[in-house]
Formats: C-alpha cells, sequence, structure tokens
C-alpha cells in the first residue's frame, strides 16, 4: 500500500464528497425550479465520485468500507480544500464556486487518466464524462449572469473574487506529493495544473466579458504563513457582499487544517454515522 | 417551404409522440398536410405540427448518458428489500409479547 | 350556445367518462377547482421536500445520501411537472409561489412537522410516500387528463421511493435497539398527522371535485385502503401504534372516527402548524434574496455561438 497514492485518493475523495455536501443543501431550495433539479444531479455525481475514489481507497486495505473513509473519521483526517467546505452562501457564491471548482477538476481528471494506476486512471476516464456536462451547466450560467442584468453581474464577480481566491486550496499539494510524482500516480505537479486551470479560467473570463482582476485575490492569499498556532493562514482573504469567506485562509485543507465552517458541517453530516457505530443502514 | 415536425397523440392518456415531418409553408398548411399523411387511419386524435427551425438539442448527445454508476435511481436497486423483509419480521416475532401487541 | 347549454353538454360529457384538456370548454367552478386541487398538490411536493431535505445532510452512508437526494430531487421534479400543468389552467407559476410564501394557499398536513432524526426518512418515505400513492393513483383516472398524464409518471416514481422507504425501514427494524427506537419514535409522531392527511369523511353531496370526477374516491375509503395495507407491515416488524390505535375488525384495520383528535389538523389547514412558520420564511427568505436569478432569466439574452 503506497502512502501517497492513499494521500491522493483521499484528497480527491474528500473534496467531491464536502463540494458535493454543499451542492445538495439546495435541494428543495434553489432560486429556480427546474435548476433545482439539475443542481441536485450534480452533487449526486459529486457524492458517487467520492464513493469510487474512496472504494479505490478501501481496495488497497487502506479501511474496510467507503463509508467509514467518508464518514467514520476525525475532522483533522479530512483534506479537502477549504473552499468545498464553506458555506453555499447566495446562488452567485455556489455559481462561482462550481465553475471554478469543476474547471479544476476537470483539469486534474484530464491529468489523472494517465496514472500509474490503473484503477484511478479507469475512474477519472469515467467521471470526466460527467465533469463535461457539469463544466457546460456551468458556464451556460456563467455567460448568461455576465451578460444579464446588472444586479446578478455585480455578484456574480464580487463572489467569483472570494471563490478564486480560495480555488488556491484545490491546488494546494497533497502530502507526499513529491512521492506520488515519482510513482507516476499523479502525473503533473499540482503547481502545474494550477497554472493550466488559470489560463482557462483566465480565458473564460476574457469571453464573456468579466474583468480579470477577479484573478487578484488568488495571487495574494497563495501567500500563505504558518501562524503562531501552526495554522496556514493565507496572506489575505477578499470578503465580498454575501461573501461566506471567514477569517481562515484558503489554504491548510490538504494538511488536515480546516475552518470553522467544516465543524459544523462535520457534526451534521456523520451524526448518524456515529450514532450507532458499526451498524448496517 | 420549412420542415416542420409532426407530433400525434392517440388519446387522453397517451403523450404525443413524433411521427414525421412535412414540407409545408407556414403551420396553417402544415397541419392540414399533416392530418391526411399520419391520421388518416385514426392514429391520432390530436395533432401538433413545429417548425425544425424552432427545435433545439445538445451538439453533443453524448452528454445525456449516464456515465457513473446511478443505480439507486431504479427499483432493481432495492431488489433484497425481500430478504431485508423476512430478516426484519423474524426480528420482530423475537421481542416480548408486551411490547408487540398495542391492541 | 348558452352557458347552460354548455354546461349540460360538459356534464353529459364527465357523467360518460369523458376527459377534459386544458384548451377544452369548463365550467368556472370545474376551473376553479382543478387549479386549486393541482396548485396544492404542487405546493405539497415542493414543501415536502423540506423535512427530508433537513435530514439529507445526516444521511449514515455514501449509498443513502446519494439515493435520499434523487428522492427528494424527484419531488421537486414532481412539482415542476404539476405546476406547469396548473399554469395551463391560468394563473402563473410565479403567482402560485408567492401565494405559497404568503401563505395563502395551502400543502398537505404532513409537511408542517418536524424532522428528528434518521427514523423520520424512513416514516416519511415509506408510509407517507405510501398514503401519497394510494390517494394518488386513485386520481390517475381524473376527467383532467393533463392532470393524469403526469401522474403517471408521478405514480410511478413514488413507487421506487415506497422501496427506498421500505428499505431503510427494515434496517432500522432488524437493527440495534437504539435503531428500532429511531423508527418507534418517529412512528409514535407521525401517526396521527398520517391518519389526518387523508381528510376527514367526504361530503359527497357537496364535493363538486366528486360530482366531476377530477377526485373519484372518498377520503375515507383512501384511508380504509392504507390502513388495510400498512398495519399489518407495521404490527409485523413489532412496532406499536400510538393512538389513534388501529383495531382488527371484520377483515380490515379500523381507526374509529371517535378516536381521532382532529385539531392539530384544524390548526394546518389555518397555516398553523408546528413548522409552518419556520419552513415558509426560510423559503422566502431564499426567494427574496435570489430576485436578480429571475431577473438574469426574464433578460433577453443571445448565446454567442
Amino acid at each position: 500500500m503506497s502512502d501517497s497514492l492513499a494521500a491522493l485518493l483521499t484528497a480527491l475523495a474528500d473534496d467531491e464528497l464536502i463540494i458535493g455536501h454543499r451542492h445538495s443543501e439546495w435541494t428543495g431550495f434553489a432560486p429556480h425550479i427546474e435548476e433545482d433539479v439539475a443542481f441536485s444531479s450534480i452533487a449526486q455525481d459529486e457524492i458517487g465520485h467520492a464513493a469510487a475514489y474512496y472504494t479505490r481507497l478501501s481496495q488497497l486495505g487502506h479501511a474496510s468500507d467507503a463509508d467509514r473513509l467518508a464518514l467514520g473519521k476525525d475532522t483533522v483526517d479530512y483534506r479537502n480544500a477549504i473552499i468545498c467546505e464553506r458555506p453555499n452562501g447566495d446562488w452567485s457564491y455556489t455559481l462561482a464556486r462550481h465553475w471554478l471548482y469543476d474547471a479544476a477538476d476537470s483539469v486534474r481528471l484530464e491529468a489523472l487518466e494517465s496514472s500509474a494506476d490503473h484503477e484511478l486512471a479507469a475512474l477519472a476516464t469515467k467521471m470526466r464524462r460527467e465533469e463535461r456536462y457539469h463544466l457546460l451547466h456551468a458556464d451556460t450560467w456563467m455567460k448568461r449572469v455576465a451578460a444579464g442584468p446588472v444586479e446578478g453581474r455585480t455578484l456574480l464577480i464580487t463572489s467569483l473574487g472570494s471563490a478564486f481566491a480560495e480555488s488556491a486550496g484545490l491546488f494546494e499539494p497533497i502530502v507526499e506529493e513529491e512521492a506520488a510524482i515519482e510513482a507516476g500516480w499523479l502525473p503533473a505537479p499540482s503547481h502545474e495544473l494550477r497554472a493550466r486551470f488559470l489560463a482557462r479560467t483566465a480565458e473564460s473570463l476574457e469571453d464573456w466579458g468579466l474583468p480579470a482582476e477577479v484573478h487578484a485575490g488568488l495571487d495574494r492569499s497563495a501567500e500563505f504563513v504558518a501562524s503562531s498556532s501552526g495554522d496556514l493562514i493565507a496572506g489575505r482573504d477578499r470578503p465580498g457582499k454575501d461573501s461566506p469567506v471567514a477569517s481562515h485562509g484558503a489554504l491548510g485543507g490538504r494538511r488536515g487544517h480546516h475552518s470553522e465552517d467544516f465543524k459544523s458541517l462535520w457534526d451534521d453530516m456523520t451524526s448518524t454515522y456515529r450514532s450507532n457505530p458499526g451498524a448496517a443502514w | 417551404m420549412e420542415t416542420f415536425e409532426v407530433f400525434r397523440r392517440s388519446g387522453h392518456k397517451e403523450p404525443f409522440e413524433h411521427c414525421g415531418t412535412v414540407s409545408a409553408p407556414d403551420a396553417e398548411m402544415a397541419l392540414l398536410e399533416a392530418k391526411e399523411c399520419f391520421t388518416r387511419r385514426r392514429e391520432g386524435q390530436h395533432l401538433w405540427v413545429v417548425k425544425r427551425s424552432d427545435i433545439h438539442s445538445f451538439k453533443d448527445e453524448s452528454l445525456l448518458e449516464i456515465a457513473a454508476d446511478k443505480s439507486y435511481r431504479f427499483a432493481e436497486a432495492y431488489r433484497d428489500v425481500v430478504t431485508k423483509r423476512s430478516q426484519a419480521r423474524s426480528r420482530g416475532r423475537a421481542l416480548p409479547e408486551k411490547a408487540r401487541s398495542s391492541t | 350556445m348558452t352557458y347552460e347549454d354548455k354546461l349540460a353538454r360538459f356534464n353529459a360529457h364527465i357523467d360518460g367518462g369523458g376527459k377534459v384538456e386544458a384548451s377544452d370548454f369548463m365550467p368556472d367552478d370545474y376551473r376553479r377547482g382543478v387549479l386549486k386541487f393541482i396548485e396544492m398538490h404542487a405546493n405539497s411536493e415542493i414543501m415536502g421536500a423540506l423535512p427530508e431535505r433537513e435530514c439529507l445532510p445526516q444521511a449514515p452512508t455514501l449509498l443513502r445520501k446519494m439515493s435520499l437526494a434523487a428522492k427528494i430531487q424527484d419531488e421537486v421534479g414532481h412539482a415542476q411537472l404539476l405546476y406547469r400543468v396548473a399554469e395551463d389552467l391560468g394563473k402563473s407559476r410565479s403567482a402560485m409561489y408567492e401565494d405559497l410564501l404568503a401563505g395563502k394557499s395551502k400543502f398537505h398536513n404532513v409537511f408542517h412537522y418536524p424532522v428528528q432524526h434518521w427514523g423520520d426518512v424512513a416514516i416519511i418515505g415509506w408510509l407517507i410516500d405510501g398514503a401519497a400513492l394510494v390517494t394518488q393513483a386513485a386520481l390517475l383516472d381524473s376527467s383532467y387528463a393533463p392532470y393524469t398524464r403526469v401522474l403517471k409518471r408521478i405514480c410511478s416514481e413514488e413507487q421506487l421511493h415506497l422501496r427506498h422507504g421500505e428499505h431503510i425501514t427494515l434496517m432500522l427494524a432488524s437493527g440495534t435497539e437504539s435503531q428500532r427506537d429511531l423508527f418507534q419514535d418517529a412512528l409514535s409522531r407521525w401517526w396521527l398527522p398520517i391518519i389526518h392527511f387523508f381528510g376527514p369523511r367526504s361530503n359527497v353531496e357537496k364535493d363538486l371535485l366528486l360530482r366531476w370526477k377530477v377526485k373519484t374516491r372518498t377520503n375515507e375509503d383512501l384511508r380504509q385502503e392504507f390502513l388495510d395495507r400498512y398495519v399489518p407491515k407495521v404490527l409485523e416488524l413489532g412496532f406499536m401504534f400510538p393512538s389513534p390505535v388501529p383495531v382488527e375488525s371484520t377483515g380490515h384495520w379500523i381507526v374509529k372516527d371517535q378516536d381521532i383528535d382532529w385539531a392539530p389538523l384544524e390548526a394546518v389547514k389555518k397555516n398553523r402548524g408546528p413548522e409552518t412558520t419556520r419552513r415558509l420564511a426560510a423559503r422566502r427568505d431564499v426567494y427574496d434574496r435570489h430576485r436578480w436569478v429571475r431577473e438574469v432569466l426574464a433578460a433577453p439574452f443571445t448565446y454567442a455561438a
């Protein structure tokens, strides 16, 4: 069992689980009824991807089953990026994050299709098919809001600023990244994936007539420092109106450092699982 | 001339179904044509025509395929309900009498 | 033709088992009655998403998380289908939605109650969906044809939900003591609202919807079918009913009228149920904060190729 492969799978799975969990909170409340149905499928897809990664992890002898890997661990054992755990805020933040997350995931899956772990490579190929739809969904909404009435456009720009700042967390190196690259599990280093992500998203912003400055927050928050408590604190956050971004920085998720938002999410998400250890549901 | 897609419905309980196309200068003429082309043997009690240019579809229809496992959306996912039912019933029977009957 | 002639012809059409389409002539009372009925059904689907949604984050396995999300998604999908059908009777979806938020229209009693834990998911998925399926299957032959066409799909999805709900129930019933307690506790809280779900006895003389075959069976008839079907299944699993306790008599499971406390239903009908205000306020809050989304969708826009 390779620790670096496990670390990679854990980061991937936890990202998918937590973003899927947040997306699913819109169920029954999305601002347009047809969209409620559509967005629920995206949430289900992400949770399904998480299940597939956890299953791969359990095949590697890491733990007994996928549910335990998803729900039976402590907060510090989650390796998801902090952006995934942020509350949904309003639809503009959800949309901005959805777009950035799926753009990042596409870049990541493209690379993973040539992973030395053939199971993981096969999963990536399968998931990319769903990701194409996710990205098309996000792009379609982004285009429309960007070209729409000024209030929505302004909200979107503000939300993009804070979501971009925190998207750095999606490309924070995983623990044992060097070993994962060496072994070929991760075919390209995180900083390289991030460069591809930035190039692609910059292109879309230009196409849609959205200001390139929304990128600015990203560069700043990427310069993180260790605080006296040992937490990694981003250089600066740019919380906007209605933005759920709190005082905690964008980075640290890959090392098990999470925001206050995650604590309550975890309490809720694992409560039934924890209530009856070992029970079947 | 325009191409019109023709839909017909055999009764109130059925949905409209696509049955073919006609070539016509406008909707009024398309309806007249469609009536004889597609319902002359009483195949439909209701008829629609829609301009083909008003119909939209995905450029890439492979988007419609379900890529990952979605078995939980289908009844087959709960096939083991029969076994589970008998397990749960024996558990119910094993309970002390006072806990079983409320009547 | 005078209005009276049209009305007589319409009544004869209905009496002969005829169906009505949105574009057909229909008496004003028929239109109003059907609209109100379908609107309430649609409201119930969208409000019915909320209790389960409150349990969704706590789903105990990944599969349950996905399947419960999918189930709630179906309910929202039902609301989408039903609001569209209702809309064709002359009231816009936004007007229906705003009436719902303002407390001017109704939704089913069971969605006015709180949820506490995973046992509630079992009850809602099995017994409440079971009750809903009994009432909806009875509408498949309704005189209003557009309604029956969407009900066909709704009922087939509800069949799946029923399996899903029973599956969750059976896992609790054959699980640990504390899992069994979850179901028993939920049953004790939900039983009376489930009995109320079917409504008080129908007034066959006065009920225009029955007269015009929009509805085809009485409330008490539907409740009886539900009791006969589900009471034995619950007892077999070793669970106990609270008041009104069903008793077996002449081959049926009976709940006596005098054992039913109708007061909670009266409160719910006035939109004064335990969770009415909170759930409507939560919906109103999201609605108010997203006027801009409605403006985005309403704005003219041409996609660049």
